[in-house]
């Protein structure tokens, strides 16, 4: 079980990354989210979010999912973003099993239900 | 002040170059809220120095929906009032993140400095460099001296150093909803802009009731069947503005929220770029990213094609020219014309109501009715509700678009999340003296 990302349906509101670093930190902060809405190629409009889980990081671009097995090397033309970087040091996705009240928070809080369960 | 909040105050006086941090006491929380009820109090300690104060909500960056917004407050020099203008898409956010919850601009630099603001420490840096060149070209080159894309940008172009009375100050790379001409206010003071970005933490009183009930508000909001829509051109067929969807899909890129925001606020539009692209374009400057709804129709008005009101938008943002002010008042009405007259336009853009809030939000609901009958009754309705969003830092157009957002849960959240005991008494009191 993991969860999905439709990064079309996505506004790159952060709601998702702002509720999985609160699930780790108890506090307000971007620090430690392993749901990352990427947002680095403004100019250009280009935005989807990446998801670190613990073996490989997701990229939900506009045009179609991208996995990467963590350690390998991307594919040069397609950098993910600047947020990735740091997001290989963090965490990967539990699934939110410590919040019994919510289960994924990103899903409960995501506003246009870009995010569902696999 | 312990709880949303980063305790720290930031006073800078250009004059001087000094730098100072107050922390923020409780007290003062307790009888200004946040947001506008304490730039406002800002404003009038240090009045003299003709300050310049960008603050947050009290509930900004935090998970109550919509909690997006910061503020800029100062003195119009077009208007001669005391003004405030909402700051929107993600920078609001950085602002409360880059370590300060208020930051106060005091007196005037002899030459161009912009404010590099970080993980809890500013920076008076000289702007020569930048000075004379445009928003986009300032924003990214701001991003590449300090090496990372998602630093958040308050920048002055052309206009604003020029004291143009319709001069912006724009946020990133796009236009705002400054109708204040606060860009002539940076620009009196040599102040090309600020430069936000950290990684703060903001700590919660009550973070799991904090949580819970801001998980029950946006149930409830999004029971709305307006969220079925998104963008620019939706909001203006809710206003009445007709055929504005069938003139914008020829260039419709995408729709994007501000931060935590339910409505997606901004829309792109390609311009120089095949809208249905899905992958990142190859091109540096496909198009342009659209907030300003009246500017839009306005443009559209002149009878400009839907790529040169576009190309007209993208002019004013790299100019830093609020595009409203651009198309009512040039009295031009081709591309070429509208893009060159922006150093000689003259007139007046009508602010509604007291001349507190911009008219760059829609002066009726949005979506909804709110039960508005007379004009008068929802003019009175719009000041309070803009005052409110902007005391406890929501992104105000979808304040005029959600019945959900109450001042009865901003108090409830606000009291969860500070631990204070904020009052509907203390409330009314803070909008009463903004308001007068
Ligand atoms: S399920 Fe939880 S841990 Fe996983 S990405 Fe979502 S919020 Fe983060
Ligand atoms: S919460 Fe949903 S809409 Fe917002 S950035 Fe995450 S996936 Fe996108």
């Amino acid at each position: 079980m993991g969860i999905k990302i439709n990064a079309l349906k996505c506004t790159n509101c952060m709601a998702c990354e702002m509720v999985c670093s609160y699930h780790r930190d108890d506090g307000f902060a971007f620090l430690s989210a392993c749901i990352v809405a990427y947002r680095a190629r403004e100019k250009k409009d280009y935005f989807g979010v990446l998801l670190k889980e613990e073996e490989v990081l997701i990229v939900a671009r506009p045009e179609g999912l991208e996995i990467n097995k963590i350690g390998e090397e991307a594919d040069p033309d397609k950098k993910a973003d600047a947020s990735a970087k740091p997001m290989l040091l963090r965490e990967g996705c539990d699934l939110c099993e410590d919040m019994d009240d919510y289960g994924p928070m990103c899903i409960a809080f995501c506003p246009v239900d870009a995010i569902t369960l696999d | 002040m312990e709880y949303l909040s980063t305790d720290k105050i930031l006073v800078i006086d250009l004059g001087t170059g000094d730098i100072e941090q107050d922390e923020i006491d409780e007290g003062l929380v307790q009888e200004k809220i946040g947001g506008i009820g304490m730039t406002t109090y800002l404003y009038e300690k240090y009045e003299k120095d003709e300050p310049i104060i960008i603050g947050t909500g009290l509930l900004s960056g935090t998970t109550y929906p919509s909690s997006a917004s910061g503020q800029i407050t100062a003195k119009s020099q077009v208007t001669g009032k005391l003004c405030h203008c909402p700051v929107i898409y993600k920078v609001g956010l950085e602002i409360k993140y880059s370590g300060f919850d208020y930051i106060v601009v005091k007196g005037k630099s002899d030459k161009p400095v912009y404010l590099w603001v970080h993980d809890g420490v500013a920076d008076i840096s000289d702007a020569s460099g930048l000075w004379g060149k445009n928003v986009w070209e300032s924003t990214d080159e701001l991003r590449k001296f300090v090496g990372d894309d998602l630093l958040q940008t308050m920048i002055i172009g052309p206009a604003g150093e020029k004291g143009s009375n319709f001069a912006q100050v724009c946020f990133n790379h796009w236009s705002s909803p400054d109708r204040f001409g606060f860009g002539k206010v940076f620009g009196g003071k040599k102040l090309k802009g600020l430069a936000f970005r950290g990684m703060g933490m903001i700590e919660v009183a009550e973070p799991e009731d904090f949580v819970q009930r801001s998980l029950e508000i946006l149930k409830d909001i999004k029971e709305n069947s307006f969220l079925g829509n998104k963008g620019v051109g939706a909001m203006l067929g809710a206003l009445k503005e007709d055929g504005m969807g069938d003139y914008l899909d020829p260039v419709t890129h995408r729709h994007s929220a501000d931060y935590f925001t339910p409505y997606a606020t901004n829309t792109a539009l390609f311009l120089d770029e095949d809208p249905g692209l899905l992958p990142e374009s190859k091109k540096d400057e496909p198009g342009i990213l659209v907030s300003d709804i009246y500017a839009l129709a306005a443009f559209k008005k002149l009878g400009l094609s839907v790529k040169d009101t576009g190309l007209a938008l993208k002019a004013c943002a790299k100019y830093g020219i609020d595009p409203f002010a651009v198309a009512t008042l040039c009295g031009k009405t081709t591309l070429a014309d509208i893009t060159g007259s922006f150093d000689t336009i003259r007139g007046e853009v009508a602010i509604p109501g007291r001349g507190l809030f911009t008219s760059w939000c829609p002066v009726r609901p949005i979506f909804n009715d709110f039960g508005l009958s007379s004009e008068d009754e929802t003019l009175a309705w719009w000041e309070r509700r803009q005052a409110v969003a902007m005391i406890f830092g929501i992104q105000p157009m979808f304040a005029l678009m959600c019945p959900e957002i109450t001042e009865n849960n901003l108090l409830e959240l606000a009291n969860l999340g500070t631990g204070l005991e904020l009052s509907q008494d203390t409330l009314d009191a803070v909008v009463q003296h903004i308001c007068g």
